[in-house]
């Protein structure tokens, strides 16, 4: 399975289908991995971009074929024709806009139509956005459907890795699998700092735990 | 291969077939050319008019699955979207085509494809062509699609599967509401459902039980997937159809047999779970939940909590029994209450087993349903033998669900990124099971004392390789107790705790080095303070742990850091009981104080210094205590002090041969020097400095004097003007009016080029002196005034702030803050008697602007509480400034100004504005005031106010005489009250007249 000009690999290759609204970041999170993006064919006509990514594991090299489909329908198409085939998906949608969430069961759907029983991902991107409209706690699709979730930012790269681990184990059957180096990814888009933000959110739940003080502190510091 | 790029004369491929193959290339090799060309030729295609009857003839004759898929999405297309303009002999080729495949009609012909034995995403795509035609055509046009259907089953397993697939795709496309359905798709869903009960769900269940009962041994495959289907059913038939004494022996058979698969004994599983599900009244619910006998499959319950099966199994007992609860809940009847409370107790056990076993996917449904458990025993007590029993289970599972996982144990230990969000992750995880403990706590007391207590002591002596985290958890679930403890409980030691407190105080741990143990530890200690307070026998232990390798010396920065913290707290609550060890404390703190008064920090070790002000609160708060004697009190705190002013002197004296280079470490180190000493003097009260130990008082106005000089030395460095205010405002507070002749020089520096924020720092300064000592800072003020208000007026714009993009700045922002404190400020001089301020030679040129600002906003701030804030201050003026009737003017033009201008704008026009909202509780306050300066001024000038008012304002807003007349009349009664509600009619009053015309905006 290859395009145009690119090579046939050696190595396990998987096709990825990545799903979701219009808008919802899922061409930025493909193109965050650089080697991909020096790699990947564009085919505006018929409304999907395959780009190779490939990551290295224990078990030795992996490529995953992420066919990114447009999300909106105006690009026509084969709509769930690219899904044929797929042997893994992730599904994304924007934590900043509850319309994307409520279309996953809908993309779930259109998916398992086609390609029955294989490893999903969701991704809720955009989490360094600070107004967020669907909390990490109203996310419970994928506990229904038993898919896996992770919180993603493609912009900061924040989880980058984590879906296609998560795909790569379930692939393997190997639980353990990890990967042992770093694909090259694009820089940070926005100085959101993950650390900090969880920081600050770790100190907000530590000083909600916190009995009230005994007095009222100095009203001067 | 695709070398006939006119798509001709390729065998048995004709020109369509290949353009799909070419669209659906996935192996790379085509050109991009070539497949728009593919693309544009199926387009064309498309439009054709036969286009149905050409993928129908495909679907029937290609072997190759892009081709059938292709036709078959072609088709769902052209229904979906064109239904309504397709002939009915379209429709009825369709129709009768893909019914036709689906099950299997005649396929005497050889040459026909067998799209049933092809892959499953043909056989999905086939299904929800068909759940097409039945949105549009069941049940008026294609009345007979279900009954047809079922006499095809005999055929066999692929029309039995593909009936399956019929079902499941008509519920993912029409009926689950687990997807987003407009109205119109409900309405049909609704018909669909209505016409099937009543046409053809009891020949369906029926088909589903003869194929599961023929196949079980045969094809489970196929019976798990009828079953899989057969449960999305449930919730909208007659539950007649499967609870009854064919199919539910069939389901725990299928169930409970273990020579089958997990996956049919999981399907049978789930279809018993949305039987007890299923939606109805409660008292039929619990008859059926007795009758299912759920006790069968409790034997399933095993140690192999991740098999598929033990999930499923897992999953139905845990539904079975929140319906149970909820049945308890909502039944009246004795008899009802006592059935559902003997199922709950003979389902507990097991849920109990699996929540600790199995990795139950949501968690936050067994904390839900133990709450729900735990909150029916508050209208139950005392506690039956079972219950307290079922108690000590919850405890065992919150316990096992708050543990750590050991791997994580170095990564929490060190707190690199991925123990970091570890830690985050329990703190989140834990809060709702900490809640459930506390709810435990409060039923059940004792139990959960001596839990806790077996806890603590089972993790202690425990020698298995997580005895870390189980150390850590049995902490956690006492330091999480502690909240819902009370106050005298606490302090009377109450239940266990005699007993506990003590034994935590006693025990070494031997993981104490562990830094999420050491913290928890001294958390718990800190929360269970009130109990020392009480038992002081127990003083001299707290204060070990604190001040050795447990507390403040712990090798863990965050450990020893977090330990200042809190001793600082124990010594605020416990200091009257701590004189008699404070020589000990000094002492064990000596390095730690020498480390912080030699303050050398290199940039680096900055980071790291905000512990030494929780220490030196801590010292200031033991000092501070008039049980210390004189002698002592001065000689330990002048033994702080000097060494740190020195520094502080020798880094001032030295300023001027800085290296450009040094100026930050330095400044940052003055910082830290400024902080200490604030932290040092939080602990000593007005009464003690300036009374009974002056001494102490002049030892603090001399370090004032020294951190002053800073002021001057460094002038303009924000940092810097911010410590030393917080300083200032300290020392106002503690040493009192001894500090004004320090302030001008002060303000004079703190007020030199400064910025908005640190201009605003500086009005909450003379707000507080002015709050504390009124008249008695006239002359300060009076000094300072012209300059700060000179300064403001020049930067903050005299009415309102643009607005629109771009103007939602930083610097805007700051704007803003400063005119809001600008006008508290003038609020407090006002209503301090200090308003002659703006009378005063040095201040008069500002008398004009500042009028006509404050007349803007309390007619027109956005903010509500800033123009109740200028009315206020206007009354006050208007008091002070203006005497009696026929009096003489104290301020030439004031009354004029106010009796035409203020009067007019502020008490009629702003308030004539729809936006004046009456009904806003902060705008009824509002126009409270404004009311009482109407009054106000009708007392300071009788007759020319109503000249002025209601002669010339009232007719200009279309006042009728007699409203007028009445308006009088009240003003010039007694009852402010009862004015305001007349006036605020005869507003109401006039905007109606006014009809929406803005005339006075």
């Amino acid at each position: 399975m290859a395009l145009p000009n690119q090579q046939t690999v050696n190595y396990p290759s998987f096709k990825l289908v990545i799903v979701g609204d219009g808008g919802t970041g899922k061409t930025t999170f493909v193109k965050r991995h650089l080697t991909g993006e020096f790699e990947k064919k564009y085919e505006p006509t018929i409304g999907v971009e395959v780009h190779p990514l490939d990551f290295f594991t224990n078990c030795g090299k992996i490529r995953f074929y992420c066919w990114d489909t447009a999300g909106q329908e105006k690009f026509g198409g084969l709509r769930d024709g690219y899904y044929i085939h797929g042997q893994c998906a992730i599904i994304m949608f924007d934590v900043t806009a509850r319309l994307t969430y409520k279309n996953v069961p809908t993309w779930h759907r259109d998916l398992c139509r086609v390609c029955e029983n294989i490893p999903i991902v969701l991704c809720g991107n955009k989490v360094d956005v600070k107004n967020r409209q669907v909390k990490a706690k109203q996310v419970t699709f994928h506990r229904k459907k038993n898919l896996q979730y992770y919180e993603i930012s493609a912009k900061s790269n924040y989880n980058f890795e984590k879906p296609f681990l998560y795909l790569a184990r379930k692939l393997a059957g190997d639980p353990a699998l990890h990967f042992v180096e770093s694909p090259a990814l694009a820089p940070p888009e926005v100085q959101i700092d993950m650390a900090a933000q969880q920081q600050h959110e770790a100190e907000l739940a530590a000083a909600a735990s916190q009995p009230l003080p005994d007095d009222d502190d100095d009203a001067f510091e | 291969m695709y070398q006939g790029l006119g798509f001709k004369g390729f065998r048995t491929m004709d020109d369509l077939e290949q353009a799909i193959l070419i669209m659906f290339d996935e192996s790379g090799t085509v050109d991009l050319e070539l497949k728009q060309k593919a693309k544009e030729y199926c387009d064309k295609i498309k439009e054709e008019q036969a286009i149905c009857r050409i993928c129908i003839e495909r679907l029937c004759f290609s072997n190759l699955v892009q081709v059938q898929f292709w036709c078959l999405q072609t088709l769902h297309e052209v229904i979906r979207v064109g239904y309504s303009s397709m002939s009915l002999d379209e429709r009825y080729l369709i129709r009768k085509a893909a019914f036709s495949i689906a099950c299997c009609e005649g396929f005497d012909d050889n040459s026909v494809v067998r799209v049933l034995e092809g892959p499953a995403f043909i056989k999905n795509k086939l299904a929800q062509v068909l759940v097409t035609l039945i949105y549009f055509e069941y049940p008026l046009i294609w009345s007979s699609v279900f009954v047809d259907f079922l006499p095809h089953l005999s055929k066999g397993v692929a029309v039995i599967d593909m009936f399956s697939r019929i079902l499941n795709s008509l519920d993912d496309e029409l009926i689950s509401l687990d997807y987003p359905r407009t109205p119109e798709e409900m309405a049909v869903s609704g018909r669909v459902k209505d016409a099937m009960r009543q046409q053809c769900v009891p020949q369906i269940v029926r088909a589903w039980y003869d194929i599961v009962s023929m196949y079980k041994n045969s094809d489970q495959e196929l019976c798990t997937s009828v079953l899989d289907s057969m449960r999305r059913y449930i919730s909208w038939i007659d539950i007649g159809l499967i609870v009854n004494d064919a199919f539910v022996p069939l389901l725990f058979e299928l169930v409970l047999v273990d020579v089958l698969s997990e996956q049919l004994r999981g399907a049978a599983a789930g279809c018993l779970l949305a039987v007890v599900s299923k939606r109805m009244d409660h008292q039929t619910k619990i008859s059926l939940l007795q009758s299912l006998q759920i006790s069968r499959v409790f034997g399933l319950v095993t140690d192999d909590g991740d098999s598929e099966l033990a999930l499923r199994i897992a999953a139905l007992l845990t539904g079975y029994a929140v319906e149970v609860l909820e049945c308890f809940k909502r039944l009246n009847s004795e008899d009802g209450k006592a059935v559902s409370m003997e199922l709950l107790d003979e389902v507990l056990p097991s849920v109990f087993y699996v929540m600790q076993k199995c990795e139950l996917d949501s968690t936050f449904n067994i904390v839900q349903f133990l709450s729900g458990y735990v909150a029916t025993m508050k209208s139950l007590s005392p506690l039956r033998e079972k219950q307290l029993l079922h108690v000590g289970q919850i405890l065992e599972v919150i316990r096992s669900q708050i543990l750590y996982e050991p791997i994580y144990r170095s990564n929490l230990d060190i707190l690199d990124k991925i123990g970091r969000e570890e830690e985050d992750r329990m703190v989140e995880f834990r809060k709702d099971l900490f809640v459930l403990l506390r709810s435990v706590g409060r039923v059940a007391p004792d139990i959960t004392q001596v839990f806790i207590r077996n806890s603590i002591a089972s993790a202690i002596a425990s020698t298995s390789d997580r005895n870390v985290e189980e150390v850590e958890a049995a902490l956690s679930l006492f330091y999480a107790f502690g909240e819902s403890v009370t106050d005298e409980a606490m302090k009377a030691g109450s239940g266990l705790l005699s007993e506990l407190v003590p034994m935590l105080l006693s025990t070494r741990f031997p993981c104490h080095s562990n830094r999420l143990v050491a913290l928890v530890y001294l958390e718990t200690i800190t929360r269970y303070l009130k109990f020392i307070q009480e038992n002081t026998q127990y003083i001299p232990m707290v204060l070990s742990v604190f001040l050795d390798e447990r507390g403040i010396y712990h090798q863990n920065i965050n450990v020893s850091r977090r330990a200042s913290y809190l001793f600082m707290r124990v010594v605020k609550l416990l200091k009257v009981k701590l004189v008699p060890f404070i020589e000990t404390i000094l002492q064990n703190l000596q390095d730690t104080v020498v480390r912080i008064t030699s303050i050398n920090y290199s940039s680096k070790e900055l980071l790291g210094s905000e512990d030494g002000s929780h220490i030196l609160e801590a010292i200031g708060l033991l000092l501070g205590m008039d049980d210390v004697p004189a002698t002592k009190q001065s000689d330990y705190l002048s033994s702080l002090l000097t060494p740190l002013c020195q520094q502080v002197e020798a880094l001032v004296m030295n300023a001027k041969v800085l290296m450009p280079e040094e100026r930050p470490v330095k400044i940052a180190n003055i910082q830290q020097i400024i902080m200490a000493i604030n932290s040092l003097s939080k602990g000593f009260s007005e009464r003690l400095v300036t009374h009974s130990r002056p001494a102490i008082g002049v030892m603090f106005k001399q370090t004032l004097d020294v951190l002053l000089q800073v002021l001057v030395v460094f002038p303009k460095v924000e940092p810097l003007r911010s410590k030393v205010t917080s300083f200032i405002h300290r020392m106002v507070d503690t040493l009192g009016a001894s500090v004004f002749p320090c302030l001008p020089k002060a303000m004079e520096q703190l007020l030199s080029e400064s910025e908005p924020k640190e201009m605003v720092g500086l009005l909450l300064l003379l707000n507080q002196l002015i709050c504390k000592f009124s008249t008695l800072v006239y002359d300060i003020l009076d000094e300072v005034f012209p300059a700060i208000i000179g300064r403001i007026l020049s930067i903050i714009p005299r009415d309102a702030f643009p607005s629109g993009p771009g103007t939602n700045t930083e610097e805007f922002r700051e704007l803003q803050e400063l005119q809001r404190t600008l006008y508290t400020f003038l609020h407090v001089i006002a209503m301090h008697e200090l308003s002659s301020i703006f009378l005063s030679p040095k201040s008069r040129d500002y008398l004009y602007p500042l009028m006509q600002m404050l007349l803007y906003a309390s007619c027109k701030h956005r903010e509500i509480l800033v123009r109740k804030a200028c009315v206020q201050i206007f009354i006050r003026l208007i008091k002070d400034w203006c005497a009696k009737p026929q009096g003489e003017e104290k301020v030439p033009g004031f009354k004029k100004f106010v009796m035409e201008t203020f009067a007019t704008n502020c008490c009629l026009y702003s308030v004539l504005d729809r936006a004046f909202e009456f009904r806003d509780a902060n705008t009824h306050v509002l126009f409270g005031e404004i009311v009482l300066a109407q009054k106000v001024m009708y007392e300071r000038f009788g007759d020319d106010f109503l000249v002025h008012f209601v002669s010339k304002g009232f007719p200009a807003a279309h006042c009728s005489q007699e409203l007028a007349e009445q308006y009088c009349h009240k003003l010039q009664g007694s009852d402010v009250k009862a004015l305001k509600t007349f006036y605020q009619e005869l507003i109401e009053n006039l905007r109606i007249q006014q009809n929406g015309s803005v005339v006075f905006r």
